[in-house]
């Protein structure tokens, strides 16, 4: 029974012309979505090398180490990226790398290019979050009432059909009628990285494969709350309704409500505040030691040479001392921040939860590590590499601070003589080590299960309801 | 002949049967009150009535598409309410509007009806094609889709879904309101082999003429109740007309 009722929705759904329309509508657009990402992909992989190039060319004809400066290291741009973007093209994908200068990613995508920060970026979790949602709501909103409606349903039911083999009969054909033939789109799409030279690794796949399954979970939350919808109105017209106003809600309205009612529980001082608490701090210190230096008396003596270099070593030792005062305290007001906005972060994405498309951006985001853990991650691998970065530098110029130190020429050295340039090549690779697949998925598995049970919730209610549907 | 028939069949238990069936809706309207009808195998009994007296309701509850307030619609001695989907393996039902899916062919549409009714062991496709043609529709329609149809050619592939079924007893809920003296010809006929098959058919209509062309039974119906019930040999040389009015304006 169920059989032939999953048939008939599948043989209805797909020779109807709205079908036909829709259908043509989300293919061109999933394969657009594709191969945009992945020329952007592309794009961002040159300018990424060209940027990394530059960076190392600035340094070219350096003779001293201590004349480098505004060293950068780069967030390397991941396939899977552009195809979810998440926060991946709002976040700095550049950062200044000094010794112990506070760390500050910027040269994000919208800032490079501010044109696709009006609309946004055309990829697959656009796709999956307003386009295929959409068409699950355009295909299923009457599927019930729209039968009784037409008067299908009285001579469905004059036959021996028991009332929860058609509603699940329903449920999985209307599933699989729109499902499956997405289906093409989607696998051509996944074709096209390869194709278009983009490999992808084993768990780059995986992920991918992921963020499709749980469109899919989105789109069958969709279908399934259009079928029980259409169960509980009475009129097609009132359900489609009903449904685009959910449709506002679930999109638009939920998620955002979630940030802003979040950020009144937790209040997060700004960064502004931050910076003006920083620098206030900093200039106490500032005053602090310039006493210091005022009341340096020197050992004495006539060796100019050896004068000058005690004060070297005072002050290396004063900027030492106010490094790491500053540097903890820095720190410790960042870490309150940091927690503070843990917890909003939290707040803001269990609240959004409720909807299932920001369950699904949670989701996608994650598995495509444009989450905003990304962000963090960043400046925490920046933060390592800057101490190994710092440790060079120390080296090589015996200089503990990025302060430019004057420097007495030797007078030995003549103006002309050449002195070999540094090797920028020596400076330490920065290497950014994401996130493993494992966690990825891990991470993302909550939301999954939450989009699961959206599935079979809506879809409960549907059914429960419609044993006591009246068919007439 | 005819009446050896009858005779032979009015021994048997009755396939359609109403007994003191009662129905008040939600809202407090009595649309049905104590009605009491027999229909045999192989016999048709027309329901005549105003519009709101009471026929689709009683077609609703030989469906259980609704419960009874009190009494029993039994189709082959079975309340309906007691075991819907057994009832609805014994009973075609063709509607005033045959609504079917306009995206389908009359082939398709026969096809998944014919499934639904439990046919789909057995079930050969060819055999929607047969019984199109036997209801009166002629090849070059059977793989047009239902919305180009008329109103008499939807009719008669409701007809179709009722004979492929091939269940013992069939209701019709006003079939030939809105067709054309032809096509309303034409599906009485096919009520008529129908019934010579054996089959027992519970017709509503508001059609006096139709009614008597091919009723056994005639049954009218006023505000719910059954305030005339006559055979065809009882209603011989009079005047049905006459009669339905008199009960209508509440002379008799
Ligand atoms: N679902 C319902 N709820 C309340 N009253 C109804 C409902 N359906 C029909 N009725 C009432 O019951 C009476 C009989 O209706 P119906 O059986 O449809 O008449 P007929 O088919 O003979 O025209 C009418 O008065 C009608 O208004
Ligand atoms: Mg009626």
């Amino acid at each position: 029974m169920i059989g032939i009722v999953v048939k008939k929705e599948l043989f209805e759904t797909v020779g109807s012309k709205k079908f036909h329309i829709s259908f043509a509508v989300c293919s061109v657009l999933i394969l657009l979505a594709f191969y945009a990402g992945i020329r952007n992909h592309q794009n961002n992989v040159e300018r990424y090398e060209a940027s990394k190039a530059d960076n190392l060319r600035k340094l070219e004809g350096l003779k001293e180490w201590h004349e480098v400066e505004n060293y950068r290291i780069f967030l390397p741009p991941r396939p899977l990226e552009s195809l979810v973007g998440g926060v991946s093209n709002d976040i700095g994908r550049t950062i200044v790398i000094q010794r112990g200068n506070e760390l500050e990613a910027e040269g994000s995508r919208f800032g490079d290019d501010p044109v696709f920060a009006v609309f946004g970026f055309l990829d697959l979790e656009f796709i999956f979050q307003i386009v295929l949602t959409l068409f699950a709501i355009l295909f299923a909103y009457d599927s019930v009432n729209g039968e009784k409606e037409r008067g299908t349903l009285r001579l469905t039911f004059s036959n021996p059909i028991p009332k929860s083999s058609y509603i699940l009969g329903k449920w999985t054909g209307s599933f699989v009628a729109v499902c499956l033939p997405l289906m093409i789109p989607l696998l051509t799409g996944c074709l096209m990285p390869p194709v278009l030279g983009v490999g992808l690794s084993g768990g780059e796949w995986l992920r991918l494969g992921l963020v499709i399954l749980s469109g899919l979970l989105l789109f069958g939350a969709f279908l399934a709350m259009s079928i029980m919808v259409s169960v509980f109105t009475k009129r097609s017209s009132s359900s489609f309704l009903v449904l685009l106003v959910i449709w506002i809600f679930v999109i638009l309205i939920i998620p955002r409500t979630a940030v802003v009612l979040a950020a009144r529980a937790v209040e997060t001082p700004s960064v502004d505040e931050l910076a003006a608490k920083k620098s206030s701090f900093a200039r106490q210190l500032m005053m602090e030691d310039r006493e210091k230096v005022d009341g340096y008396r020197g050992s004495g003596g006539s060796d100019m040479e050896a004068m000058m270099r005690e004060f070297q070593e005072f002050m290396n030792g004063i900027q030492e001392e106010r490094r790491k005062k500053t540097d903890e305290y820095n720190a410790r007001l960042n870490e309150e921040r940091r927690n503070k906005q843990i917890v909003q972060e939290k707040t803001a994405f269990g609240l959004a939860r409720i909807s299932p498309s920001a369950t699904f951006t949670l989701a996608a985001a994650s598995l495509a590590r444009t989450s905003l853990d990304q962000k963090e991650r960043f400046l925490g691998e920046a933060g390592r590499y800057q101490e190994t970065y710092g440790r060079f530098m120390l080296d090589k110029t015996g200089i503990a601070s990025g302060l430019r130190v004057i420097r007495i020429s030797d007078g030995d050295r003549e103006e002309g003589e050449a002195k070999a340039s540094i090797d920028p090549g020596e400076i330490p690779v920065f290497d950014f080590h994401e996130v493993s697949t494992a966690e990825c998925v891990k991470g993302s598995i909550p939301d999954m299960g939450l989009l699961l049970i959206f599935n079979l919730a809506f879809f409960a209610l549907a059914y429960f309801r419609f044993l006591r549907y009246d068919v007439r | 002949m005819e009446s050896d028939k009858n005779n032979g069949m009015s021994r048997t238990a009755p396939m359609l049967e109403a007994v003191n069936l009662t129905k008040r809706y939600d809202d407090g309207v009595l649309a049905l009150d104590d009605l009491n009808l027999s229909v045999f195998p192989g016999r048709a009994y027309a329901m005549l009535g105003a519009n709101g007296a009471g026929k689709t309701t009683t077609i609703n509850l030989f469906l259980n598409f609704i419960d009874p307030t009190e009494g029993e619609a039994r189709v082959a001695g079975v309340a309906s309410h007691r075991d819907p989907l057994l009832i609805r393996e014994k009973v075609s039902y063709v509607s005033e509007n045959v609504m079917l899916y306009m995206n389908f062919s009359a082939v398709q549409n026969l096809d998944f009806f014919a499934r639904l009714s439990g046919r789909s062991k057995g079930f050969r496709r060819d055999e929607c094609r047969d019984v199109l043609r036997r209801v009166g529709l002629e090849d070059d329609c059977h793989d047009r889709k239902l919305k180009t149809f008329s109103k008499g050619m939807r009719q008669k592939c409701g007809i179709a879904i009722a004979v492929i079924k091939g269940a013992p007893a069939i209701l019709l809920d006003e079939p030939t309101s809105g067709l054309d003296p032809k096509a309303a010809f034409e599906f009485m006929n096919l009520l008529d082999s129908l019934r010579a098959e054996g089959r027992a058919i519970l017709m509503s209509t508001h059609d006096i003429f139709r009614a008597r062309e091919i009723a056994d039974d005639i049954g009218i119906v006023k505000e719910g109740r059954l305030v005339m019930q006559r055979s065809r040999e009882e209603l011989e040389g009079e005047d049905l007309e006459k009669i339905y009015l008199d009960y209508m304006s509440g002379l008799s």
